[in-house]
């Protein structure tokens, strides 16, 4: 089953037209855009925020209803209103059971600035904040034709490239440098957590939630600048695997759960090929995927979270698993194989990455604090424990979620999200082994906050404790 | 959205302090996407929804690591319809004084629960129908709040937006009519929060501003806000949370983009306001 395409295209010219000149957009001129939504959006923050005061008295901050329009008009960016008022309306269903959601570029240096001017003039500073200044990595990549490390960062919004023989940090504060950056607001980078470079050095990177969009860069892009190509996808995507051989991309949602398979130059509004989603999948809460080229498989983890969006009391759970299914496959099938029980050991299993010269299927293993190495992972099915197992003290893994593997090399990269490392070990390392070498961005002893989109916070009054879910 | 823990700092943490103990793992049944959350400080539990799987969950109040819930409700008999269109489950509030968990559904009703109901349980009422102007909408769904002392359920109608706030008797069920409302419009991150002794709701929207809003008992309220400007920079013109601390007379802000947690005092949310701002109302709180 591809995803639904109900849109009766020829009964709206207008939002075709539209679409079709988003499309372009992407392809030719998202810095343009990019920049122009900043500034249009800069406009109208500045308005709203030049009309504040501190209170001189209560009566003096009631409500200013032409301030609360404006807000109200600015929460989508004005410059992009125009090109995205297309997809609001647009129901092509991006992906099976979901709503087209507004693309929204992120106007972050804007609303830091607009911050500081208010609070110049006055504004309440807060007492305390509670945020992690260090990168969050979520998932790593290698580029072996330039010997360089790829880390995407979930906190700062931004990638970072490293030398792949960086050296692990001499002394316990210090922290590794980046050869590049690739941040700021025209990059279009947010949450991103699916990382996959192509053998021509391309990076892709997909966004998890407040962006939804998968964003391609030349290998030697630096700083603020534009993808070369964003491909608009559906919510809540979470990772990403390259098949180069069929020249395709697949990525996961979350929910409603499926994966999706694009072009690999997709772009803009392009549609994905084909979609696996339906009950008999087992696509519940689908995480890490990692494509098995030679054998014509794919891997996809699950955590399994189970419900029908459309009604109401089906909700379930079922174990976490890794369910293999045919590269080509389609529509609501069910899996070739399931690996899953106690012997796994799958928590919350993250990025997968799959060894075409001996079958190893490697798995982020997030709460699980280790790397699992399944072997020969395209027959494996069932309760099967994993052949190897990176995992201890000596490790420096802390909450992994990325993986990678340089077969040139012979080494496995496991991006920590916890600690603002990577770690990288033999690729046939087995146990409580210490790394080959640390990629470090904050200090030895480092704890992330792991924070990835607060959306929510309460209050213990009986601890004074703050509790704050992602 | 990629580890779905819920954290927990002490109340002086700063920047880059580690959280003393987080809730994440399989066994916590925890999952994307937690917009928001609730605390009982009488029965010491922390209540949350877990989404994709259209569930209640309890957790102890010092729950620790890989911890599974005290109790969940999920089941066909729970009526609970999950995140989707309309995200509408991920929002709940619990009520400890009357031992209920509230939440707003994704089918346009509010179901509330008996605390200690575990496992396919029907909720104990279901508020909806068309007298109750309930239009649960917007991207992230909407925020419930109860007002324990008052015997008032808040639920806003335009989200992020911007709506009305309807307001209920607090055991409202069935097709029963707001006995008040706040026509606002009252913009509104994921959460608000009800100061009850003083009968205000508390609303971040927008990133700039915490707004103080007058609670009628009766009628149609359409007194302005007390607006605080209290920008938070990156992520504030998007989802955010918001909670009180009236002990130390404080707000918290959460930015989703934002990826922090901002600390406010506010004592206006807490004290007397000047007789200079009352709440205007009208007979009636129907349409």
């Amino acid at each position: 089953m591809c995803p639904d395409k109900k849109i009766d295209r020829k009964a709206d010219g207008a939002i075709l037209a539209a679409a079709l000149i988003t499309a372009a957009f992407f392809a030719t001129a998202a810095a343009f855009t990019a920049g122009a939504a900043a500034s249009s959006a800069t406009e109208d923050t500045s308005r709203l925020v030049s009309v504040q005061h501190l209170p001189v008295d209560l009566t003096a901050c009631s409500s200013d209803s032409s301030v609360d329009a404006g807000l109200s008009a600015n929460f989508s960016a004005p410059g992009e209103q125009s090109l995205f008022a297309a997809l609001q309306r647009d129901p092509s269903q991006r992906g099976a059971g979901q709503q087209a959601r507004p693309y929204r570029v992120p106007n972050s240096e804007q609303e830091e600035k607009d911050a500081a001017e208010a609070r110049a003039h006055g504004a309440r500073t807060p007492l305390r904040t509670i945020r992690d200044t260090a990168p969050t990595y979520s998932a790593v990549a290698v580029d072996v034709n330039s010997n360089e490390v790829i880390l995407q960062d979930n906190n700062l919004w931004e990638y970072q490239v490293f030398d792949r023989l960086s050296p692990t940090p001499a002394g316990s504060n210090d922290i590794s440098q980046p050869k590049r950056t690739v941040r700021g607001d025209k990059t279009l980078i947010q949450f991103n957590n699916g990382l996959y470079v192509d053998p021509n050095g391309d990076i892709f990177s997909v966004e998890s939630d407040t962006g939804d969009k998968m964003v391609r860069f030349a290998r030697d892009a630096s700083g603020d600048v534009p993808p070369k190509a964003a491909l608009h996808t559906p919510h809540r995507v979470y990772n990403l695997a390259g098949d180069e051989m069929r020249q395709e991309l697949f990525a996961t949602v979350e929910y409603p759960p499926q994966v999706v398979v694009y072009r690999k130059d997709a772009s803009g509004e392009d549609e994905p090929l084909r979609a696996i989603a339906g009950d008999a999948t087992g696509l519940d809460a689908p995480h890490g995927i990692a494509v098995d080229e030679k054998d014509g498989l794919i891997f996809v983890n699950t955590w399994g979270h189970h419900s029908d969006v459309d009604v109401a009391g089906t909700g379930k759970w079922f174990p976490p698993a890794i369910k293999v299914f045919a590269v080509n496959a389609s529509g609501d099938v069910r899996p070739l194989r399931v690996i899953t029980g106690d012997k796994t050991q799958l928590d919350w299993p993250a990025a997968m990455k799959f060894n075409p010269e001996n079958g190893d299927l490697y798995v982020a293993n997030d709460i699980g604090q280790s790397i699992l190495v399944f072997a020969n992972a395209a027959k494996a099915n069932g309760d099967v424990a994993p052949a190897r197992v990176i995992h201890g003290p000596s490790t420096r893994l802390r909450n992994p979620t990325g993986v990678a593997l340089d077969l040139k090399n012979k080494e496995v990269w496991a991006s920590n999200l916890g600690n603002s490392s990577a770690t990288v070990y033999p690729l046939m390392a087995d146990g409580d082994v210490a790394p080959l070498r640390v990629i470090r961005s904050a200090e030895e002893s480092k704890r992330g906050v792991n924070f990835g989109r607060t959306a929510a916070v309460t209050y213990d009054p009986i601890r004074q404790e703050i509790l704050v879910p992602n | 959205m990629n580890h779905p823990q819920i954290a927990v700092f002490a109340r002086s943490a700063t920047e880059n302090t580690t959280y003393l103990r987080s809730i994440e793992g399989q066994k916590s049944l925890l999952g994307r996407t937690m917009h928001d959350l609730g605390f009982d400080a009488i029965h010491d539990e922390i209540v949350v929804t877990s989404a994709l799987a259209q569930a209640i969950l309890t957790f102890r109040g010092a729950a620790n690591g890989e911890e599974a819930p005290i109790r969940s409700i999920q089941g066909d008999k729970t009526h609970i319809r999950g995140l989707g269109v309309t995200a509408a489950v991920g929002k709940v509030t619990v009520d400890p004084e009357h031992n209920e968990i509230v939440i707003a559904n994704g089918d346009n009703t509010i179901l509330v629960f008996d605390r200690l109901a575990q496992g396919n349980v029907a909720p104990k009422r279901i508020l909806g129908g068309p007298d109750t102007q309930l239009k649960l909408s917007g991207a992230s769904g909407t925020c419930v709040r109860t007002d324990p002392i008052h015997n008032l359920l808040l639920v806003p109608t335009g989200g992020i937006a911007g709506g009305r706030v309807l307001i209920f008797d607090r055991d409202a069920s069935g097709n029963t009519p707001p006995r008040a409302v706040i026509q606002g419009p009252v913009a509104m991150g994921n959460q608000f929060e009800v100061y009850a002794p003083q009968l205000r709701l508390v609303s971040y929207p927008h990133g700039s501003n915490i707004e103080i809003w007058k609670i009628p008992l009766n009628g149609v309220s359409t007194e302005p806000p007390l607006k605080i400007p209290a920008p938070v920079g990156r992520g504030g013109n998007t989802e955010t949370g918001i909670v009180l601390d009236p002990l130390h007379k404080e707000v918290i802000i959460a930015t989703a983009a934002g990826n922090s947690i901002m600390t406010f005092s506010v004592p206006e949310v807490y004290d007397e306001w000047p007789a200079a701002h009352p709440v205007t109302s009208t007979n009636s709180a129907q349409k």
